[in-house]
């Protein structure tokens, strides 16, 4: 069982109560704070090992508070927001943020996104290997299975691969993505990134329609899940 | 009086007609001349009327009178005895002298007047013509632009005038209303506003507001049985002249005219407003009992379950505990996804959807959709049949996940568990065609029409929830792609409804590039 300190920061009375009742059992230490303010005290005083960061907070903009923190601490943050837009995810993922899930949410995806983050920060360098249901990459080789049989990738979804893996669990934006494996002058040609996606589901994926292992964040970008 | 001044006027200015008829006074007197050989003095003298005619048709009542004079004398001096000398041998002349006189001004003046009746008649045959024209104009104008144009036109083809039209609810605030077609007025703001001020003024202290001629402008009151609705300015191409009596006349029908035809249109766009308004009020009812309804039924099933867990004498087993639980949970989730709907109706209408769009996959859409249907899609077998050489579609995404969720709320809530629903898409030209497909109740053939429109929600005994909005913003999000969505039946039962989506160009494919 977990016993990561999670810092809760949003001004909602009631969320913040279900939060502390849901995280505490799974064994989580919750500190709760209402202003953006304080959680950038608390951060530094604190040094707690995980932020979930509501962007509506009466004294800032939650990812003006993700852009200070991100000056000195590579402390996980997860983004809790009413707000759904392709435009404040981009933002608050490019400002920084780990992860975005917009209210309402379930306590089981939070969960889930938690336990990711916090795997994430812990690892010292990249694992050379990933393994989720029937793939299982393997950097240090540059091999590729599915049920033990090899994929044949093409270079340019092999690279799209390997960045995902290096980053397995977090939303990697469109421009994220396209300038890690095209270069940055492709920071705008997304069509190139969605059908090498859509062939690397195809080789990859049980059911490409139904994807499991690299996930659609809508308008966002792409995430590859570890579990 | 003023026949007299008329009068006065034409016999001085006809200088021309006096030379005339001196010219044909000698020629008739020559005429004279012969035809006394043969003839009496009494029918000579017809010559001479015959001479004061055709001057009075020529040249109006003045010449006429002086050609008469001229040949009582000529006939005097020339043709009756002794010759060359006004003295009379025969007294009886006296008398002929003085009929042929009297003839002679009567003929003249009879035959001035008929030419000036035709003269009138003439004019007033062309005011009609274009006062007719104009009023036939202004019936079929749309707007009120439209109408100020059309009396500005006409102005400018029958007095040759550029026309501005100050309305008055523009007066007041000194904005002013130029038509586009008067880039060339100058308007001299100083004379403008004196003439505007002492227009009103007479309008206040109740005189009938009357034409104004300024300087540089001639400043025309707006009449309607209403009061002052306008004024008019003029302002001459060319230099200004002064204007006869009818023009004067003409114009001020002219105003009357169009006065009528701008309260006419704005009294029509009055009540079209209004009416605009009821009909939003009367949608606005509609959402708000629609709406309360709507959020309310969820909520009775989560605070129903949550009390009851809550409740200590209400014993259950886990079983029923996790059912309850599972009920609310699937209420509250429909409760997101209608306030979802009706946050995105608000941002259809009002036009503040920002469209992000790019090239993507079919797959990709359909399995966002799928996957954010979560728990919902899986009371049906859903079959997925995406071509892979399918090219990209240029959309936004979450507006047609959107979409797509919608529709697919739609086949999962109407047609029976377990039946399988068909996601289809192909291409036709260079656009890509997604047919959601269900084993449902389909829609009755007179509702096919009407199923995307707001609030429309067909009469089922079956009673399904829902707000008649989720198709409605369907049709709103595929349209500003420029695309369609269509609802049809489907032999043997169920419903289809088809996106039509534009590919991008196909010059710039994609699967070229994919490897590059």
């Amino acid at each position: 069982m977990p016993n990561e300190r999670v810092l809760v920061v949003d001004d909602e009375q009631p969320i913040r109560r279900f939060l502390r009742v849901a995280l505490t059992s799974q064994a989580y230490t919750v500190i709760e704070v209402g202003l953006g303010q304080e959680a950038l005290s608390i951060v530094a005083s604190q040094k707690p090992d995980i932020i979930i960061l509501d962007l509506g907070l009466p004294d800032m903009d939650g990812i003006e508070v993700t852009r200070l923190l991100r000056e000195w601490t590579k402390i996980p943050i997860i983004i809790l927001s009413v707000r759904g837009s392709e435009r404040d995810k981009i933002a608050a993922l490019d400002a920084g943020a780990d992860d975005y899930l917009i209210k309402p949410f379930g306590v089981g995806e939070l969960l889930a996104r938690l336990r990711v983050a916090i795997r994430r920060s812990l690892q010292k360098g990249n694992e050379p290997i990933f393994a989720n249901s029937n793939l299982i990459v393997d950097l240090s080789k540059r091999l590729v299975t599915i049920s033990g049989q090899e994929v044949q990738l093409t270079p340019n979804e092999y690279d799209l691969l390997r960045v995902l893996v290096n980053d397995a669990g977090k939303v990697l934006t469109h421009r994220h993505l396209l300038r890690a494996v095209w270069g940055a002058e492709y920071g705008d040609e997304s069509h190139m990134l969605h059908v090498n996606i859509s062939n690397l589901r195809r080789k990859i994926e049980s059911d490409p329609s139904r994807p499991q292992l690299i996930i659609t964040e809508p308008g966002v970008g792409y995430r590859l899940k570890t579990e | 009086m003023e026949q007299i001044r008329k009068i006065s006027k034409t016999l001085v200015v006809n200088w021309k007609g006096y030379i005339f008829g001196l010219g044909l006074t000698v020629l008739c007197t020559l005429i004279g001349r012969l035809l006394i050989l043969f003839f009496a003095p009494a029918n000579v003298i017809m010559v001479f009327l015959l001479c004061v005619t055709v001057t009075a048709i020529f040249w109006g009542l003045g010449p006429s009178i002086f050609v008469s004079v001229l040949s009582v004398l000529a006939f005097d001096f020339f043709l009756v005895p002794p010759y060359f000398t006004f003295a009379v041998a025969d007294t009886q002349y006296i008398f002929t002298f003085t009929v042929l006189l009297l003839v002679g001004i009567v003929i003249s003046y009879l035959t001035a007047k008929i030419q000036e009746q035709t003269k009138e008649s003439k004019q007033q045959e062309r005011e009609t013509a274009i006062l007719y024209s104009l009023s036939r104009n202004l019936n079929v104008t749309a707007g009120l632009d439209d109408t100020l144009k059309t009396i500005t036109r006409g102005i400018h083809e029958t007095f040759g005038c550029n026309t501005l039209i100050l309305l008055s609810d523009s007066l007041n605030s000194e904005k002013f209303i130029s038509q586009r077609e008067n880039q060339s007025f100058t308007i001299d703001e100083g004379e403008l506003k004196s003439a505007v001020l002492s227009i009103q003024n007479q309008e206040t202290t109740g005189q009938k507001p009357d034409m104004l001629q300024y300087k540089k402008a001639r400043y025309v009151p707006l009449k309607t049985s209403r009061g002052m609705i306008g004024i008019m300015v003029l302002q001459s191409l060319d230099t200004p002249k002064d204007w006869t009596a009818e023009q004067t006349r003409l114009l001020k029908v002219f105003a009357g005219l169009a006065a009528v035809a701008i309260e006419h249109i704005q009294l029509a766009e009055k009540a079209k407003n209004a009416q605009i308004l009821e009909a939003t009020e009367k949608l606005q009812t509609a959402l708000l009992n629609s709406i309360s309804h709507d959020l309310r039924t969820p909520l009775v099933s989560v605070i129903g379950v949550l009390s009851s867990l809550q409740e200590k004498d209400i014993s259950l087993d886990d079983e029923a505990k996790r059912n309850l639980i599972q009920v609310a949970r699937e209420e509250a989730e429909r409760l997101n996804h209608l306030i979802t709907n009706l946050l995105d109706v608000s941002r259809v209408e009002s036009g503040t959807i920002k469209m992000s769009r790019q090239l993507f996959d079919v797959q990709d859409l359909v399995g966002t959709a799928l996957e954010q249907m979560g728990g919902r899609a899986r009371t049906h077998q859903i079959n997925i049949n995406v071509p892979i050489e399918l090219p990209l579609v240029f959309v936004d995404f979450g507006l047609i996940v959107q979409t797509l969720v919608n529709v697919l709320d739609n086949a999962q809530k109407y047609s029976p568990a377990d039946s399988p629903i068909d996601i289809k898409a192909r291409q036709t030209g260079h656009e890509v065609y997604i047919e959601i497909a269900d084993h449902g109740v389909g829609i009755p053939s007179q509702d096919l029409l009407h199923v995307f429109d707001k609030f429309y929600r067909i009469q089922r005994p079956d009673n399904v929830a829902g707000t008649g909005l989720g198709l409605s913003i369907c049709k709103g999000i595929v349209e500003a792609h420029d695309g369609k969505i269509t609802a049809e039946n489907r032999t043997g039962g169920g419903t289809v409804i088809r996106l039509v989506l534009p590919v991008s160009d196909p010059s710039k494919s994609a699967e070229e590039k994919a490897d590059a």
